[in-house]
């Protein structure tokens, strides 16, 4: 609010004259005998509290009065921002609807709400002879009609629109709305783009557009900015981020996760509530403090009760803007393995023991996989089928019986651990098990013997390591460097692949043999480590790198270690999922019901789909409606969607070049609404009330 | 002529203004189709000697043998007593006369009727505390005594009519009637009910309600000390914020006085202090049908 002429403020001392009144008025009243005083002590006393009432009133009125005077001589003003009827006369003009996710700010009016009356008012002050039309600023921007003069079906368009959940690209859509102009023959042409003018919709380092005439001629259009703020800062708060990791340290099944949140706004935060919900139960909560513009990390952990798909929520404390305090992931928990380790070589010292290292290692704190462990003779008793994986540690070559278990098992689903040693005939291995492994044994390569003095410099060392493959996913940085740091004294050398089968080497020597063998059979999978899994052959079991190698190997061998790869997208994006083989996705269903259609991408790459229109968990399912749990994922908005920061009306006014921006009555960035004669009138009301009040 | 209360505070002296008084009720009761109806027959009394001859009843004398005079009403002894309030609140005057100024013009003026015909007449000067009494008598030289009477009133203390209404219970032996100036304003609820309830001892009771012209129409407008004249009240306010609410419980009082009277059947005459009094006796009186 500015004052033409502040001086009169000081008459709004006179405020104070009913006041002083009040308080030192001491005229004495005049002395009259009355006969009738019992009928005056009633009255007066019938009449206290009206009277007491219209005292107050009076007084409101008078300190109104007097206060609203002065105020009205100093000629107060509003600065506003809202540009209504044309400067340059009649025009075609294209009103852009900002659909960002900053419209969905409320403060009890949700900002769209304004936007949309705002259009529609931009859309009425229109004269009859002006064309027009709407650009609804969406994802794929798009004038709802062509330019013309039927306003039913462009009040119809705004009505219809609805905010989205991502940043609209303000600058695309105001191209987009000055090329649906190029086709009116009238010379003038008015953007008129209704906005929260927030940085992250609308960038100023690009040019403004410009239209075209008839001829081609470069046409500058007026702009017309509706702030549907109303200058107002529009604070917020986002949960931007959530991750989730295994956490076995604190037991099975228990996952830690890191909320990052983000606090936009310039003032700071304490103790704002986070909440962490599984399946739409609130399981955990928490409380951050954020500083002013400021970003902070906080981290809750939750057990499982179980393996299999779960969603979960982060939940920041509601803000005036909700769509972005909520983050979900769709989380595979790992469920709980059985594995059969088949000992080929016993030994009562642990050290000695075949598979005393790996019984360790898959029995581990927060390890999902429950190991038994048998020796040979007794194994090939046991029913392959009540185990996820089964683990030949140098064990002799199975007899026909077992061997052939052994493949129907892995052909169902099971997945096959081999690892070599002593006991490992190769030419009685690839007789028995010929057709289940994925390349025949060749021969047995000594590198050095691990008893000679200078074994620790000859042994053989891993070269290379496919990284990008899930078991080897961790194996990153100085994990990767311990894991090709193993020594190996012995290994097996293989063949070629066997006919139909498909193998990875996910490691190899420096002499390019390879040490791990990764392979599908049937439903199955097949690992084959080249060397011992025991200190026979190698110091694997030694190094910190085993006990993660074996759980993922088994994990991978079971299919848990896909269910494990989280898939993030962001709303507005395309979304990747890689099905299995018997999976055919057709659709991906939003909490909201909203459908986005999967296509199926070339060479095996899965089905992609998008873009996605709303965050939050998404159901996969098939053409026939079976939901695909595993398949499921979440979607999150971009944290750039929720920085509500705004342009200030200069710099905007500065990137739409001056003389294009039309403000109300001035012409200038801003214009005044004179408040005086409202003043007035409320002094003249105040006036007549006061003097009404007197009379009765 | 009427004698407005400007003309009679002009005249000194209770007799000065009773008998202009009632020099303008007989000349109005001159002018009355009524006159001479108050002579009227009451009943048959055996003749006796000295009784008229003229009122002798031939037809009776042919039916019974036997000679009765017809007697009629104005012959028969009246006993009235003039009730004047002499509370403080009946000094309060705003146009020339106070209330018991025009209270005891009244008492003097009926008085002066009454002895003037033959009837007794006596006052009771009344207040808390106080009853003064000039019992009835119907001679002329009584009236000088009730005129005496009534000139040394002095409004003074609390109303209290209750106690009045008891006294003269008991002091009024027989039929008689009771004219009562008054502004009524007694703290006793039942104050009025009770001098009413004389009415019901087969006394004939007139009710003057005096009430003065600031007290009917409140005609204050700047803040004002009001102070009570009968005690130590005093009360601050501003008039114009509570007029309206004076006006309709004062109202509201006069009503249910004058409907009070009715109901009991006595004779209400509220009289102004402002108006002609010779104007409210003719009022009273033609109600009365021209007699006392």
């Amino acid at each position: 609010m500015t004052f033409g002429q502040p001086w009169f403020l000081l008459g709004t001392l006179a405020a104070l004259i009913p006041l002083l009144v009040h308080l030192f008025d001491r005229r004495r009243p005049r002395e009259v005998p009355f006969a009738a005083l019992d009928f005056v002590l009633r009255s007066q006393k019938r009449t206290a509290s009206r009277l007491r009432l219209k005292r107050l009133l009076l007084y409101l009125l008078r300190t109104l009065l007097l206060l609203a005077v002065p105020i009205a001589l100093a000629k107060p003003s509003f600065a506003t921002t809202d540009l209504a009827a044309s400067r340059r006369g009649v025009a075609a003009t294209a009103i852009v609807l900002d659909t960002s996710l900053a419209l969905r700010w409320t403060d009890g009016t949700r900002l769209f709400d304004v936007a949309k009356d705002e259009a529609k008012s931009a859309l009425r002050d229109l004269a009859p002879e002006e064309p027009a039309t709407v650009v609804i600023c969406a994802h794929n921007p798009v004038a709802t009609a062509p330019v013309g003069f039927e306003r039913t079906r462009l009040m119809t368009a705004i009505d219809e629109a609805t905010p989205g959940f991502e940043a609209a690209d303000l600058n695309r859509c105001l191209e987009v709305a000055a090329r649906s102009l190029d086709d009116s023959p009238l010379p003038n042409r008015r953007l008129v783009l209704v906005s929260a003018l927030t940085q992250g919709s609308l960038r100023l380092e690009q040019p403004p557009p410009l239209g075209a005439g008839i001829k081609g001629e470069k046409l500058k259009p007026e702009f017309v900015v509706r702030d549907v703020a109303k200058g107002r800062e529009l604070p917020n708060r986002a949960l931007v981020d959530v991750r989730a990791e295994a956490a076995p340290q604190l037991g099975p099944r228990a996952w830690q996760f890191t909320f990052t949140v983000r606090n936009f706004a310039k003032e700071a935060a304490r103790d704002v509530e986070l909440l962490l919900e599984v399946d739409g139960q609130v399981v955990q909560k928490g409380f951050v403090d954020l500083a002013a513009e400021g970003t902070t990390q906080k981290m809750l952990s939750w057990r499982f009760a179980k393996g299999g798909v779960a969603t979960v929520t982060g939940r920041l404390a509601g803000d005036a803007l909700q769509e972005d305090d909520a983050h979900s992931l769709v989380l595979s928990v790992p469920r709980e393995l059985t594995a059969l380790i088949i000992n080929g070589s016993p030994s009562p010292q642990k050290y000695k023991d075949e598979a005393f290292f790996t019984e360790a290692a898959l029995s581990a704190t927060g390890s999902p996989v429950r190991a038994v462990v048998r020796d040979a003779d007794a194994a090939w008793k046991e029913k392959f089928g009540s185990y996820d994986v089964i683990l030949l540690l140098n064990v002799e070559a199975p007899p026909a019986e077992a061997a052939r278990a052994l493949g129907e098992f892995v052909d169902n689903g099971g997945g096959l651990f081999i690892s070599m040693g002593d006991r490992v005939d190769p030419d009685a291995w690839n007789q028995s098990m010929g057709g289940v492994l994925p390349r025949k044994l060749r021969v047995v390569k000594t590198a050095v013997e691990p008893n000679q003095p200078d074994a620790t410099t000859r042994a053989a060392r891993l070269a290379q390591v496919a990284i990008n493959h899930p078991v080897m996913l961790p194996f990153t940085g100085r994990a990767r460097e311990g894991l090709l740091s193993t020594r190996y004294y012995r290994y097996a050398l293989f063949e070629g692949d066997a006919q139909g089968m498909e193998t990875e080497v996910l490691g190899t020597m420096d002499d390019g043999a390879p040490v791990f063998l990764a392979s599908r059979r049937g439903k199955g999978r097949l690992f084959v480590f080249a060397s011992t899994v025991d200190r026979d052959w190698s110091d694997l079991p030694i190094r910190t790198s085993f006990l993660p190698l074996m759980q993922r190997v088994a994990g991978w061998l079971t299919g848990t270690l896909d269910e494990r790869e989280e898939v993030r997208a962001k709303v507005g994006e395309t979304v990747v999922l890689k099905p299995e083989a018997n999976q055919s996705p057709a659709w991906a269903r939003a909490g909201s019901g909203a459908e986005v259609a999967l296509t199926v991408l070339p060479q095996g790459g899965g089905v992609t789909g998008g873009p996605l229109p709303e965050p939050g968990p998404y159901l996969v399912v098939d053409a026939k409606g079976t939901t695909l749990e595993r398949l499921g994922f979440a979607v999150s908005i971009d944290a750039g969607a929720s920085n509500l920061a705004r342009h200030s009306l200069e710099a905007l006014s500065e990137w739409l070049g001056e003389e294009s921006v039309r403000t109300a009555g001035s012409g200038g960035p801003e214009s005044s609404t004179p408040l005086w004669t409202w003043l007035i009138t409320l002094a003249v009301i105040a006036f007549f009330l006061e003097g009404l009040l007197l009379r009765k | 002529m009427l004698l407005d209360a400007a003309t009679l505070s002009r005249l000194t002296g209770l007799k000065l203004r009773a008998r202009a008084v009632v020099e303008g009720v007989l000349s109005g009761l001159h002018k009355s189709p009524n006159q001479g109806q108050s002579v009227e027959f009451a009943e048959h009394k055996e003749y006796a000697p000295g009784d008229e001859l003229r009122h002798l009843d031939w037809k009776a004398y042919g039916k019974f043998d036997k000679f009765y005079v017809k007697r009629f009403e104005h012959e028969t002894n009246l006993r009235a007593v003039m009730v004047v309030d002499t509370s403080g609140s009946m000094g309060f005057g705003s146009a020339g006369l106070s209330k018991l100024d025009v209270g005891r013009v009244l008492a003097a003026t009926i008085a002066h009727l009454l002895i003037r015909q033959q009837d007794a007449a006596g006052v009771a000067l009344v207040a808390q505390g106080r009853f003064a009494e000039i019992p009835p008598r119907s001679t002329a030289g009584h009236l000088g005594s009730v005129l005496e009477a009534l000139e040394s009133a002095v409004p003074k203390g609390l109303t209290d009519l209750a106690m009045t209404a008891d006294t003269l219970a008991e002091k009024l032996p027989r039929r008689s009637l009771v004219c009562v100036f008054s502004d009524f304003f007694d703290e006793r609820q039942d104050a009025l009910k009770r001098i009413l309830a004389l009415r019901s001892r087969k006394h004939d009771v007139a009710v003057f309600h005096l009430v003065d012209k600031a007290e009917l129409e409140f005609p204050f407008d700047d803040p004002t000390l009001f102070l009570s004249m009968e005690d130590d009240r005093r009360v601050e306010v501003n008039p114009r914020e509570i007029k309206e609410s004076y006006l309709e419980e004062f109202h509201r009082f006069l009503e249910s006085t004058r409907d009070a009277c009715r109901a009991a059947d006595c004779d209400y005459e509220r009289v102004r202090t402002d108006e002609p009094l010779d104007e409210v006796l003719l009022r009273f009186l033609g109600r009365r049908g021209g007699k006392l």
